[in-house]
């Protein structure tokens, strides 16, 4: 038994764990307040579907041993220029401007990063307050609304089956993030790279251009977490994304992503994004005052994190 | 004002540009309605008896938390209090119009009968506060309107502030305390927000068309109030002769004092917007600051939760309720707190007022 559990990382499945002992606290204290209705449940998934977008691109970055602080600003100006475009263009237009600009700034922070041989965290932290101005210029602070219903239903309120579509593209974010992640020779890398850089290229793997396209992933996935917002409000506006940054980290941290590389998990992340989605939702319902929510979601977190994060033999 | 006030209040603001135009001196509704004061807002005995035993609840979904949020929850929770409807719960938006979308759609599992909420810009928020209008609930908005929503069917109404209001009675209060006649410096907001541009415009048209011996010798935007001081400094510098100085809020003021103090000058008199404790801490001491003009956020509050009594009760409301403006000065300190707040002003001041 100590083998196995030595063998499977306990702690690594606490946040599963933890994330069903606080669904089950919810469900019962707030029995009466709608918590565990299908309707509610639909909503957490729904809403925190640009966060879990953006921690599958996390996860890949913080794996690869790199960080991207840049993706709250590149929410905006995704859904912003997608917004812009869809008034004079046909939508998929809008869509390919939204997700390319995220892929184009993302690239952007990689080629500084792998070619320029910069730090992530201040590369990003540096196009982060670029992209946060532009955004605030591209449309004066004014919010753009989107009239096309095909967009709006696709990236927004629409559904396929019964499947709100929100569902959808977090189910497909994170099952085809999960399968490169894990399946593929691009995820080996990946985490090489993250566990030693030296090593991996002293096996052939193409380091820098590895950096590179983690966090031009990360861009991409960000633009795209943009399009979903934008089609949920059926508009963009500046401020999209601004507070996202810390959630989505959390999210991945939570879910047993290493900070510093190496390893992570997208299925973790998953879980970790919902329990900050159902966290929001459940202190809400309880009918707590803003500031408590607040101190409640903090002290929660914490204890999730020390209870993934600590590992016996650190 | 606290920073955080000026924050919401400028943000709410930034649309508001396009929908709520100020003509002719007076501050007037979305769609050019005619203002109706918050004192007109009044629910019968039989309608309070309604409303007490229709089991009803209220939701509160604002903008951010800070001060002037608080004052205005204040002044909705004794009103719902009053009617015997329990508020079932307070969201904070922290101005992601995202965050405001997930937070209507939360509160909907609660089944709220009411809601009061500070909708963040109209484009978006027509889309958040949609299923909240298909649910039936019973919405009053502060300030904002959501995109192509129709009073009376979609919310019951709009309360707000009285914008010229606020700046009128500055250059009011700044012209009693030179005499009527001077040099006087306007330092603006310099930026497209309708909430301090509205304010500010007021003030410098009730200076040149009411006091004609006034002369605006000195304009000077500020983009930032943490520079406010650089700005006054070089502004006495060329103009040290100044009698009157208005300031487009107490936190830039607050930099304008310091710049005063700093040159030794206590002539020129300070007029500014939104209670904060140094500013009113010296205008008791008889400093250079002569009045504070202020918004009644806890009326607010209280005019928001009777508007909401009257949606619930099928009473038809006005369209476009206004709180009224108050102008604290050293002689009435300690009450402007209470009347704008609903609580007692800083400690500090107090000891001072004495």
């Amino acid at each position: 038994m100590t083998a196995f559990l030595k063998a499977t990382h306990p702690s690594r499945y606490v946040i599963y764990v933890g994330f069903l002992v606080i669904f089950a606290v919810f469900a019962v204290v707030l029995r009466d307040d709608g918590f565990a209705t299908p309707a509610n449940l639909l909503n957490i998934v729904q809403q925190t579907t640009p966060v879990t977008v953006m921690a599958v691109g996390m996860v890949f970055v913080l794996t690869a041993g790199e960080i991207d602080l840049s993706i709250g600003s590149i929410v905006a100006v995704s859904a912003l220029l997608a917004a812009v475009a869809m008034r004079a263009l046909p939508w998929p237009v809008g869509v390919v401007a939204g997700i390319g600009v995220g892929a184009a700034i993302g690239a952007l922070n990689g080629a500084l990063v792998a070619y320029g041989r910069l730090p992530s965290f201040l590369v990003t932290l540096a196009t982060m307050g670029v992209f946060a101005g532009v955004g605030r210029r591209m449309t004066d602070l004014k919010s753009i609304p989107i009239e096309n219903d095909a967009f709006n239903a696709l990236f927004g309120s629409g559904s396929l089956f019964g499947v709100p579509s929100l569902v959808i593209w977090a189910v497909a974010a994170v099952g085809l993030g999960a399968f490169v992640f894990r399946e593929t020779r691009f995820g080996a890398h990946v985490h090489a790279t993250g566990d030693s850089a030296r090593a991996a290229r002293a096996t052939g793997i193409k380091v820098l251009r590895l950096r590179f396209a983690v966090l031009t992933l990360s861009g991409a996935l960000a633009g795209l977490a943009g399009l979903l917002y934008a089609g949920r409000l059926n508009g963009a506006r500046y401020t999209l994304g601004e507070a996202d940054l810390l959630t989505v980290i959390a999210a991945v941290i939570v879910g047993g992503t290493r900070l510093n590389g190496g390893s992570g998990s997208i299925a973790g992340a998953l879980i970790g994004s919902l329990l900050m989605g159902m966290l929001n939702n459940g202190l809400i319902l309880m009918g707590y005052q803003p500031s408590d929510q607040m101190i409640a979601r903090g002290l929660i977190i914490l204890i999730a994190v020390a209870l993934t994060l600590r590992e016996p033999n650190r | 004002m606290t920073r955080k006030h000026t924050a919401a209040a400028l943000a709410m603001g930034a649309v508001l540009a396009m929908t709520m135009p100020t003509w002719a001196g007076e501050t007037v509704g979305p769609g050019g309605e005619k203002a109706t004061p918050t004192s007109a807002l009044t629910l019968s005995d039989a309608e309070v008896a309604k409303l007490k035993d229709g089991k009803f609840t209220a939701a509160l979904l604002w903008h951010t938390s800070s001060d002037f949020v608080n004052a205005v929850t204040a002044g909705a929770k004794d009103e719902f209090a009053r009617l015997d409807i329990p508020v079932v719960a307070q969201t904070d938006a922290g101005f992601d119009a995202a965050k405001q979308k997930s937070d209507v759609e939360t509160i909907l599992a609660k089944k709220p009968s009411a809601i009061l909420a500070l909708p963040l810009d109209p484009v978006t928020s027509a889309e958040a506060f949609k299923p909240a209008v298909a649910a039936g609930v019973k919405i009053v908005l502060l300030s904002n309107k959501p995109k192509d929503f129709v009073q009376g069917k979609d919310y019951v109404t709009i309360v707000t502030d009285d914008l010229f209001q606020m700046g009128k009675h500055a250059a009011d209060a700044l012209a009693d305390a030179i005499g009527k006649k001077g040099k006087i410096a306007w330092i603006y907001h310099d930026a497209q927000y309708y909430v301090t541009n509205q304010r500010d415009n007021a003030f410098k048209t009730t200076i040149e068309s009411d006091y004609p011996d006034i002369k605006i010798v000195a304009q000077q935007g500020i983009a930032d109030p943490a520079r406010a001081q650089d700005v006054a400094q070089a502004l006495l510098l060329q103009h040290p002769d100044l009698d009157g100085v208005y300031v487009t809020w107490s936190e830039p003021a607050e930099g304008v004092l310091a710049a005063l103090r700093a040159a030794g000058n206590k002539h020129a008199k300070i007029v500014t917007l939104d209670l904060s404790e140094p500013i009113a801490l010296d205008m008791v001491k008889g400093g250079n600051v002569v009045a504070i003009v202020a918004d009644q956020a806890y009326e607010l509050g209280r005019a928001m939760a009777t508007a909401a009594g009257y949606g619930l009760v099928g009473k038809a409301a006005p369209p476009f309720v206004v709180a009224p403006v108050l102008t604290v000065t050293k002689a009435n300190v300690a009450q402007g707190w209470q009347e704008s707040l609903h609580r007692d002003a800083p400690k500090s001041v107090l000891d001072a007022a004495k």
